[in-house]
């Protein structure tokens, strides 16, 4: 190794990532003006201040939980150790150079601060790399803790650092890595051998301490809807006119359970003189919504803008490491006044879209926010910094950054009233409601308005006793629904709910569960391979896919970090659970093997399927191979049972799978072919597709003209 | 015994997953019934044909009707 470059003494300060680096040494710079050096690749920076300042980012995790030693084929697996994650992760060659810089660094500096973001995750990192990287510094370390990255807020941080690291944290972060890492190793190389011991192919399967349980969720619903058989119900659908204008108006009884009932109102009303009885009005006083906390934040993106969880968080790190907001993976609804709301509001201000209601709510002078029950020792609830873009924000990142700002203005806003309106229309001793609703006093909706769904219903003035027509009486037939399927929005809070995962980890659970093919699209569905996982887990190791043995491990995990649990004994817990379970599992290997063998052929059947056969109207079509030339081709699965011979040729390079769209002109599936040097494309493979035949036409066209 | 749909292992008729629909079936009939009363084919037709009914459910419907055949 060759040796770095003697210099003065100096404090080494670990940052998470390279944009926290950089925006750290330009606020502790005192001219904010800090000196970019670049070894090996790796970028840190040289900032002057009481003394000199060398901050160096991780890449995230450049430590990670390994099999201490053995063989990768075989479980169960108990001892690990932390180990650079080159050395674990094929893709990962590139952390080994940041930690020989960590290393260099370290040798000559005579003061540790670790300044990675305050949770789980940025305590663990600094404290590997103090104590793998640094050389045991993790004992001598100070730790600065902050929730923005504004220049005001890590200066604060570093003139008063808390004198040593947040052990508890790094033990509740160390016990989380490494039982995730048992529950993980462990099951998934269970469930992959079994598999390729019967089958002697390959095939990486997965699950672990909180996709197991996900999983179940899902499953649970996905059986619910498959079995589901809707029963009839009707309702009256009826239209008044008053004033020339018209209105739907609702019959006293909402659903019918016989269709004769329905009949009977309809004959009964149909043609006949209409009354207003009486017209009833109430006030409703809608109060501030709560501050943002990561999940909320989630939710409400991916219902305004149809944000995936990952996304937003993604999105929301990338506003906070440019200081726009704070910290996003939070669990607190609570906004502290600490903060400072009024120096906040004041900057916000500066921007003309936020600066009339920002004033407007600085001239109230006493600023209380609206808060939720949900706090977290961390860091306060998701709000704007004050800071305003120093570039060009992307589209997505513009809308999460006007959320976050409307919302934390919302929370000061007065509450907002709204008028309820119900008249009641009397025809032949059969009610009509018809209703209507209006806002009286904006309040806070001014501040949140782009993102207010509620639309007002005007009625027209009238009278009790006062004679309308009756347009329409009509009876509707209906019948029941199958529960909704969860989205990954709606997935993520029931995560919440039941009280397992992080915050932090949630998303990314969602993610695998599609990356290994367990569910599709994006309203949930679980597929056949998902299906026989689950089936195969709840059968052979129920409880790992048991919720409450999850949340009860979760409560555990989450006392560590209060020091009321310790790390050593959830540890011993875990292994003492899990031991049982594998051994089981190992006892019946051939029977789940053979299981496990027969849901991947399936999985990779059902992904050779492309659609619905155009001639027989009853088989599918899927990419097939000639046994005799081994060519693909295009054919139905019906040919086996000789009855449909419909066949299409296939381009032979490269590869070829479904696109699960179709054609726009004639509807027909697509595939998509992907050719090395090639952009991949789009083939319709309808000999008749009417764009096919505009294309001959256009390129004939333009040879006659070419040709003239 | 294999199951009459889809022809995994079941201890009657069905496979664990088209029993539960079965039993829906038939737990959803008498509700058919008094609403519209109408026949027990009748009622297999109108649920083979529903796009709000799971598909486990419509396939069950289906063998059943090919039974009555």
């Amino acid at each position: 190794m060759e040796e770095f470059p003697k210099m003065e003494k100096y404090t080494l300060i670990i940052t998470e990532k390279p944009d926290a680096a950089e925006r750290m040494a330009k606020a502790l710079d005192y001219k904010g003006k800090p000196e970019k050096v670049e070894e090996d690749g790796v970028p840190y920076f040289l900032a002057q201040r009481d003394q000199k300042l060398v901050l160096v980012p991780a890449l995230g995790h450049l430590y990670t939980v390994v099999h201490e030693r053995g063989r990768r084929n075989y479980y169960p697996v108990f001892n690990f150790k932390w180990a650079p994650r080159y050395s674990a992760e094929r893709g990962a060659k590139e952390t080994r150079k940041w930690i020989e810089v960590f290393s260099r660094l370290a040798s000559n500096a005579d003061g540790f601060i670790a300044a990675c973001d305050y949770d789980l995750e940025g305590s663990l990192i600094g404290y590997c790399l103090l104590k793998y990287a640094c050389g045991g510094k993790e004992t001598v370390a100070k730790r600065m803790k902050f929730s923005t990255l504004t220049k005001e807020e890590l200066e604060k941080a570093y003139e008063e650092p808390l004198p040593q690291l947040d052990f508890a944290l790094i033990e509740a972060g160390r016990a989380r890595h490494e039982v995730d890492w048992l529950y993980g190793v462990n099951l998934s190389r269970a469930l992959t051998l079994a598999a390729s011991r019967w089958s002697g192919k390959y095939a990486t399967l997965s699950t672990g301490r909180v996709q197991g349980p996900t999983l179940k969720f899902l499953v649970g619903r996905e059986k619910e809807i498959r079995s589901f058989v809707p029963t009839p119900y009707w309702s009256i659908s009826a239209k008044v006119e008053i004033r020339g204008s018209t209105y739907e108006v609702e019959y006293e009884t909402e659903t019918f359970e016989k269709r004769v009932d329905a009949d009977a109102v309809v004959e009964a009303c149909r043609g006949k003189p209409a009354k207003i009885e009486s017209i009833e009005s109430r006030k409703i006083q809608q109060n501030p919504p709560i501050p943002f906390d990561l999940g909320k934040l989630q939710t409400e993106a991916y219902s305004l803008f149809g944000y995936t969880p990952r996304q937003t968080s993604n999105i929301a790190q990338r506003l906070y490491l440019e200081a726009l907001i704070s910290y996003p993976r939070t669990s607190s609804q609570k906004l502290p006044p600490i903060i400072n709301y009024a120096a906040i509001l004041r900057a916000l201000s500066k921007e003309a879209s936020y600066s009339k209601l920002a004033s407007e709510l600085l001239e109230k002078g006493q600023l209380k926010p609206v808060e939720g029950e949900k706090d977290d020792p961390a860091h306060p609830a998701i709000y704007p910094t004050g800071n305003l873009p120093e570039r060009e924000l992307s589209p997505p990142e513009k809308k999460i950054w006007d959320l976050v700002v409307r919302r934390f203005m919302a929370v000061f806003g007065e509450p907002a009233i709204r008028q309820s309106m119900r008249v009641c229309i009397r025809v032949d001793g059969h009610r009509f409601y018809l209703r209507g609703r209006r806002m009286l006093k904006d309040g806070w909706t001014r501040f949140y308005k782009p993102y207010i769904r509620a639309e007002e219903v005007l009625l027209p003035t009238i009278q009790e006793g006062e004679e309308v027509q009756m347009k329409r009486v009509g009876r509707e037939d209906k019948f029941t629904k199958p529960p909704p399927r969860y989205n990954p929005s709606s997935l993520l809070q029931k995560m919440d709910e039941e009280g397992i995962g992080t915050k932090a980890t949630r998303a990314d659970i969602i993610e695998t569960l599609y990356s290994r093919g367990y569910v599709a699209e994006e309203r949930i569905m679980v597929t056949d391979l998902g299906f026989d996982i689950a089936d195969i887990l709840s059968k052979h190791c129920p409880r790992v896919v048991s919720v409450k043995f999850t949340r009860e491990l979760e409560e555990k995990m989450d006392r560590i970090q209060t020091n009321s649990e310790e790390r050593e004994s959830v540890l011993i817990e875990a292994v003492h659970q899990l031991k049982p379970v594998l051994e089981e599992f190992r006892e019946r290997e051939e029977t789940v093997g053979q299981a496990l063998s027969k849901a991947i052929k399936k999985a990779r059947m059902q992904e050779r399927i492309i659609g619905d056969c155009p001639n027989c109207k009853t088989g599918k079509l899927m990419i097939l191979y000639s046994r005799k030339t081994r060519k693909r081709f295009i054919g139905c699965t019906n040919y086996f049972k000789s009855l449909c011979t419909t066949s299409f040729p296939l381009p032979q390079k490269g590869t070829a799978k479904p696109a699960q769209r179709n054609c726009k002109g004639c509807e027909w599936p697509l595939v998509y072919v992907r050719t090395r040097g090639r952009r991949p494309w789009m083939l319709c493979f309808n000999p008749n597709c009417p764009l096919k035949e505009e294309r001959r036409k256009r390129v004939e066209m333009q040879g006659l003209r070419e040709g003239s | 015994m294999k199951c009459k749909v889809c022809e995994r292992e079941a201890e009657g008729d069905y496979c664990e997953l088209h029993e539960k629909a079965y039993r829906n079936i038939v737990k959803e009939y008498d509700v058919w019934k008094k609403a519209s009363d109408v026949s027990w084919k009748q009622y297999l037709s109108e649920i083979a044909k529903n796009p709000f009914t799971g598909l486990w459910a419509k396939e069950v419907a289906e063998s059943l009707l090919s039974q009555t055949k």
